[in-house]
């Protein structure tokens, strides 16, 4: 019965080695797709490599419909997977700005690692300076400390918002998935028609 | 909320929460031992099988890291000792009963032997190198002359250097972490290991570097066996040695032992280098850095994790 | 102008579709595991804290923030689920690099029509916001965006439903430093 930590299955520090591995499952995935050159991921922006799109969607896809499964199955208790807070304002300032970040550097926290690791330096700055960035971010808590917190809607899902249940929300994201790559795979045999220099790397 | 009950209000440093008084100092000299035992070993063992040409690493560059090693060792166990300016006593007397005599009178002989030994190579490595006195150029000649029976004695000391080690803590009975005798080959494994690593980072040649991460493989392989058997003898012993295994097995010490010692400093090391012989390519600074740091890791944690244990309360 | 020829080796890469599948059975396993999704962030904000708790602990205490993450038991910081994931994330990354011949000297990685100096004030302006903006966020890309929405948080769905639209919109001023 999951999951297995909360349950008190695996108790004691196991469950760190296991973050280990499985973070070292995550990195290797990320690297093998092509994550840790930034070109690539900056790539979903302009239209000349969607990779971003599709692992990012397929693995969303395939997480959503597996979870409803085992929680239909009852191998896992629904309830006890961590749901991300809603802080509405904070929230929506944090996307904005992460765009930003996202496009200008080209990275995410999590391919940052994977490319410092084979040696990129941008990858190595990337990770660098979001240390950095947390750092102003905390020194210069007390002034927005108000609208961190502002407008909690609690641990609400997407099916409690628009009051749909969760197999109608996951059937809908499913769907706008295979809309989607179907639509890009379009856009990237056109962009790249055109497109003389890209080398991959 | 959180209540605590303290039964006494005892809190005497170096006894308090328990009995410990060995610091930092004994786990930097344990490692730096075994990594010139490691060193020493090889430079000997390849000298006798006359593969100097081949090997020039091991058998010139690398020892020059021994003396330094031994005597930032034994710099860190003097910083450790409570009356210093008594010392020179350990050598007035030998004591066969005593892994503590048996490692000073070893590192008597080890240290100016491997002076010695960099020493007879030092104009290869150094062409401009002048002894300055004529003494100092007839004890070079000799010592070259001698080579291969500084080479024996080179192997044999390592083999003694990096077990004792080992034996220096399992000869503590109250113990029951040490307490066992598999931790004399357990570091003399280590520190061959940590040796391999560090000439294979200093290694220019190709040839060697193969050579030298074959043996590698076999050695952390049989230091994965030699851990793995030690956890087992442990939990099949007496109840305190099950507690102490215990610390390793989901206690506090779980998360470093498995992730930086022996996940990052052996098992992935191991397939860098497996991966490496099978044509991979690999910044060789990568494996070797992560053996050492594990190395290091690993008896940082045996002599911390060691005086936690106890027989009694 | 052909582009095939100008791509000088075809890089070896997993095919997205299957990356993305078992990407998604790693979540689920994450799931199943710890009852919690992966994030990178929270990694970096732990180690912060844990600096600047050793440098000056009284300013930690007092500031709101890091106070929230300083447990008062006393024990360690970096003790954390997300820490242990990002370093193996690093080691992942290195041996999948390893595997398939892309580990290799220091390099800067940009396109031909800028210098390295911009790609990398580029990257350390976008790690600067990248940092902020996640704190704010409550997670990045890979821990509010991925695992947040698999767990179908709304909050999940909306950093990402922004993050990606923003980007799309400053994507055609910073075009420069990509096409």
């Amino acid at each position: 019965m999951g999951p297995l930590i909360p349950n008190e299955i695996i108790t004691g520090q196991w469950d760190f080695v296991i973050a280990l591995l499985i973070g070292g499952a995550f990195g290797f995935i990320l690297e093998a797709s092509g994550f840790s050159s930034s070109r690539n991921i900056a790539g979903v922006f302009y239209g000349y490599n969607f990779v971003v799109l599709r692992v990012f969607f397929t693995g969303m896809i395939v997480a959503m419909v597996g979870l409803l499964y085992f929680s239909y199955m009852g191998w896992i208790n629904i309830d006890l997977v961590f749901v991300l807070p809603t802080y509405l304002n904070s929230m929506l300032l944090g996307g904005f700005i992460m765009g930003l970040g996202f496009v200008i550097g080209g990275f995410c926290p999590g391919t940052s690692y994977t490319a410092a690791a084979i040696g990129k330096i941008d990858g190595i700055v990337f990770a660098g300076s979001t240390l950095v960035g947390i750092f102003l971010f905390a020194e210069l808590f007390p002034l927005f400390e108000g609208f961190y917190y502002a407008n909690n809607l609690g641990n609400i899902t997407i099916g409690e918002m628009f009051g749909l249940s969760n197999e109608v929300i996951v059937f809908v994201f499913v769907v706008i998935a295979i809309v989607a790559f179907y639509v890009t795979w379009l856009i990237e045999k056109r962009v790249r028609k055109n497109m003389t220099e890209y080398k991959f790397e | 909320m959180k209540e605590e009950l303290f039964v006494s209000g005892r809190n005497i440093p170096n006894i308090d929460p328990y009995l410990n008084i060995w610091h930092w100092e004994i786990p930097v000299y344990l490692f730096l031992g075994g990594l010139a035992a490691g060193i020493m070993f090889f430079a000997g063992y390849f000298t006798i099988m006359r593969k100097e040409k081949e090997m020039q690493a091991t058998v010139k560059y690398a020892p020059f890291l021994v003396p330094f090693a031994l005597v930032l060792g034994l710099f860190a166990l003097f910083l450790d000792l409570k009356h210093q300016l008594y010392f020179w006593r350990l050598y007035t007397t030998v004591r066969l009963e005593s892994p503590m005599s048996w490692g000073a009178w070893t590192l008597m002989f080890v240290t100016p032997l491997s002076m010695l030994w960099v020493a007879s190579y030092m104009k290869e490595v150094f062409p401009k190198w002048d002894w300055k006195f004529n003494i100092l150029n007839q004890f070079e000649a000799l010592a070259i002359k001698y080579r291969k029976a500084m080479a024996w004695a080179l192997m044999f000391l390592a083999v003694v250097l990096g077990v004792y080690t080992g034996i220096l803590l399992s000869a503590f009975n109250a113990r029951p972490l040490w307490n066992t005798s598999i931790l004399g080959p357990l570091f003399l494994v280590s520190g061959m290991s940590t040796g391999l690593a560090a000439i294979i980072w200093m290694s220019k040649s190709k040839y060697e570097r193969k050579v030298l991460s074959r043996i590698d493989l076999i050695f952390i392989g049989v230091e994965l066996f030699l851990i793995i058997h030690m956890f087992m003898g442990f939990m099949a012993a007496s109840e305190v040695q099950i507690e102490a295994a215990q610390l390793f097995l989901g206690g506090e010490f779980t998360v470093v032992f498995w992730v930086f010692i022996i996940i990052l400093g052996l098992i992935f090391p191991a397939t860098l280098e497996v991966l490496e012989l099978r044509g991979f390519h690999i910044p060789i600074w990568i494996p070797s850095l992560l053996i050492l740091i594990g190395g290091l890791l690993l008896r940082f944690v045996m002599v911390e994790a060691g005086q936690i244990t106890r027989y009694l309360y | 102008m052909n582009t095939e020829t100008d791509i000088k080796k075809k890089p070896n890469y997993l095919n997205p579709y299957f990356g993305g599948v078992l990407l998604g059975l790693l979540l689920l396993a994450t799931f199943f595991i710890a009852g919690r999704g992966l994030s990178a962030s929270g990694a970096v904000k732990l180690s912060l804290v844990t600096v600047v708790n050793k440098i000056a602990p009284e300013h930690a205490a007092n500031n709101t923030y890091y106070s929230k993450f300083i447990p008062e038991d006393g024990s360690s910081i970096m003790f954390n689920w997300l820490v242990f994931g990002a370093i193996g994330t690093f080691f992942g990354g290195m041996l999948s690099g390893v595997l398939y011949g892309r580990m290799g000297k220091l390099r800067v990685e940009h396109s031909p029509k800028i210098s390295k100096r911009t790609r990398i004030i580029a990257a350390a302006i976008g790690g600067l916001l990248f940092g902020m903006g996640s704190q704010f966020g409550r997670g990045c890309s890979s821990g509010a965006a991925l695992s947040g929405t698999a767990a179908l948080s709304f909050g999940g769905l909306l950093v990402m439903a922004f993050m990606f639209g923003i980007g799309y919109v400053v994507a055609y001023f910073v075009r420069k430093l990509w096409i």
